[in-house]
């Protein structure tokens, strides 16, 4: 049983898919570490592309050429990504945002994966995870991630424009439309260099200006106010 | 939405006068009132004298200047700018100029409707969330010259009364309306774009902790209604593309498709 993964990327989100993969008993190791038994790659790097593209590029020269790569396609098309690689049709984009709370986890199909049964068994292995694949359109964001990047966005210029406190903001949010989290509680928590990455994507893809990051967002990022995880967002956290 | 404000306010223990265009009107609005008074003493939320009591404290007038010994005037009349406007120069000049006057807009600029009066200072937005009695949230909207203070005093007053305010600059759709235009407007785009399906969007997005997918929830509120939010909002923005309406959103309004209230809106709820 090959029940090994290559884990590929940084920070809480990289801890986070690391959990989730050791509690279905995966064990997860770093590029640095990789042997020949290989599940799968799976690649949580969302921003930096020159890191990603070098370290993807490396994984591949030395693993086989049937090894599913999961690669984040919260900032770039999964199409864009797979063209780095030699074999670019077992790649597949995803979502890692809450991964281990959603029940569902969200996969792009680049251009690439023309090829029935290496993508079905790809899917197969979320599947086997216990996962409800949605299988969407190839664009950065996907669809939660890119959804929740804009509202957390407006939320970033209407706090920008003084509209209202942050605190306000997140309480008439969650009060006045039933939302789970406030925006900015929420950009807090899945990091704010995520919520820039996802907007940047898009608006380079797409070429709109609706897409345009806040600036107060790009500030906050330059700064590294990245949310929970820095110790300081929208809030203040205490960090142990 | 008025008698739900009042409602709010009786059940306080305020005297409130509601004012109404013709008896028939109020009467109509206080039977249905009554009928959910009634049923909420039912099932013992309270003793029936008391929903007697709370209906008795409402009474109708059907003049504004019946209304000028009145301390808090709160305006609930429809949403168009220039009978909001022709109704505020009218309580300016019948009121006192102490006494506090709000609009319970979800839309008008409150800048503008204070314009209207002589002494703007004393305007502000109070928007409540429909059903208002059940609705904690209000946002408590500061015009360009409303008084800081008087802001403060009604803030603090809305907490008094069990609700959670929310201070907010006057500026198209204040807070939620605003903030909430990506939800709906984002989904628009990924399905227009061939991106997901209506059905995949709302399943990842309950998926994802939302008690409702954008376009279940359309079909709620009204795709109509939703539809002129998003609009008001981009007008009110000078056309910034952040908050663009989609034509496929136009389109089900021209269909008719308005959600729930249709029978047929983004899904069918024909029997």
């Amino acid at each position: 049983m090959r029940n090994s993964v290559v884990l590929i990327g940084r920070g809480p989100l990289f801890w986070e898919v690391k959990d989730f993969l050791t509690d279905y008993h995966f064990r997860v190791v770093t590029p640095d570490e990789l042997s020949s038994e290989i599940r799968a790659v799976i690649d949580v790097e969302t921003g930096v592309d020159e890191v990603k593209k070098h370290t993807l590029v490396q994984v591949e020269s030395r693993i086989p050429s049937g090894v599913p790569v999961f690669t984040s396609a919260l900032h770039r098309t999964a199409t864009e990504i797979a063209s780095w690689l030699k074999h670019p049709e077992r790649v597949a984009g995803f979502s890692p945002l809450l991964l281990s709370e959603m029940t569902t986890v969200e996969i792009s199909r680049p251009f690439q994966a023309d090829d029935e049964n290496v993508w079905n068994q790809c899917l197969l292995f979320w599947k086997e995870l216990g996962k409800q694949v949605e299988v969407v359109g190839d664009e950065p964001g996907l669809v939660f991630p890119r959804i929740l990047s804009l509202l957390v966005n407006e939320a970033a210029f209407a706090l920008s424009e003084g509209i209202a406190s942050a605190e306000d903001i997140d309480l008439a949010m969650k009060l006045g439309t039933n939302f789970p989290s406030g925006p900015l509680e929420w950009a807090d928590e899945i990091g704010l260099d995520q919520i820039v990455a996802i907007l940047s994507g898009l608006h380079r893809e797409m070429g709109d200006d609706g897409y345009r990051p806040a600036p107060l967002l790009r500030k906050m990022v330059y700064a590294g106010y990245l949310g929970q995880a820095s110790g300081r967002g929208f809030y203040r956290y205490d960090r142990k | 939405m008025g008698l739900g404000i009042a409602e709010v306010l009786a059940v306080a223990g305020y005297q409130v006068q509601v004012a109404e265009l013709s008896p028939e009107i109020f009467e109509r609005a206080v039977d249905g009132l009554r009928k959910r008074l009634v049923r909420q003493a039912e099932k013992g939320r309270f003793t029936l004298e008391f929903a007697d009591t709370v209906i008795s404290r409402i009474q109708p007038v059907y003049q504004l200047d019946e209304l000028k010994t009145a301390d808090v005037i709160i305006e609930a009349a429809v949403e168009r700018l220039e009978i909001k406007k022709d109704i505020f120069a009218k309580l300016d000049a019948v009121t006192s100029p102490d006494a506090v006057l709000a609009t319970n807009t979800s839309s008008l600029s409150v800048t503008s409707i204070a314009a209207a009066t002589k002494h703007p200072r004393r305007v502000l937005g109070l928007h409540f969330f429909n059903p208002a009695p059940r609705m904690p949230l209000v946002e408590v909207v500061l015009g360009a010259e409303t008084d800081s203070e008087l802001a403060e005093a009604v803030f603090g007053w809305m907490k008094q009364l069990g609700k959670k305010p929310v201070k907010v600059a006057d500026s198209p759709g204040f807070l939620v309306n605003r903030v909430a235009r990506p939800f709906h407007l984002e989904a628009y785009r990924i399905i227009g774009e061939g991106l997901a399906s209506k059905e995949q969007t709302d399943r990842i997005l309950r998926a994802a902790g939302f008690k409702m997918g954008p376009f279940e929830l359309q079909d709620l509120i009204g795709i109509d209604i939703n539809f002129a939010a998003s609009v008001s909002v981009y007008e009110g923005f000078f056309q910034d593309p952040r908050f663009r309406p989609h034509r496929l959103q136009q389109a089900m309004v021209e269909r008719g498709a308005l959600g729930r209230k249709t029978g047929k809106g983004h899904y069918n709820y024909e029997k």
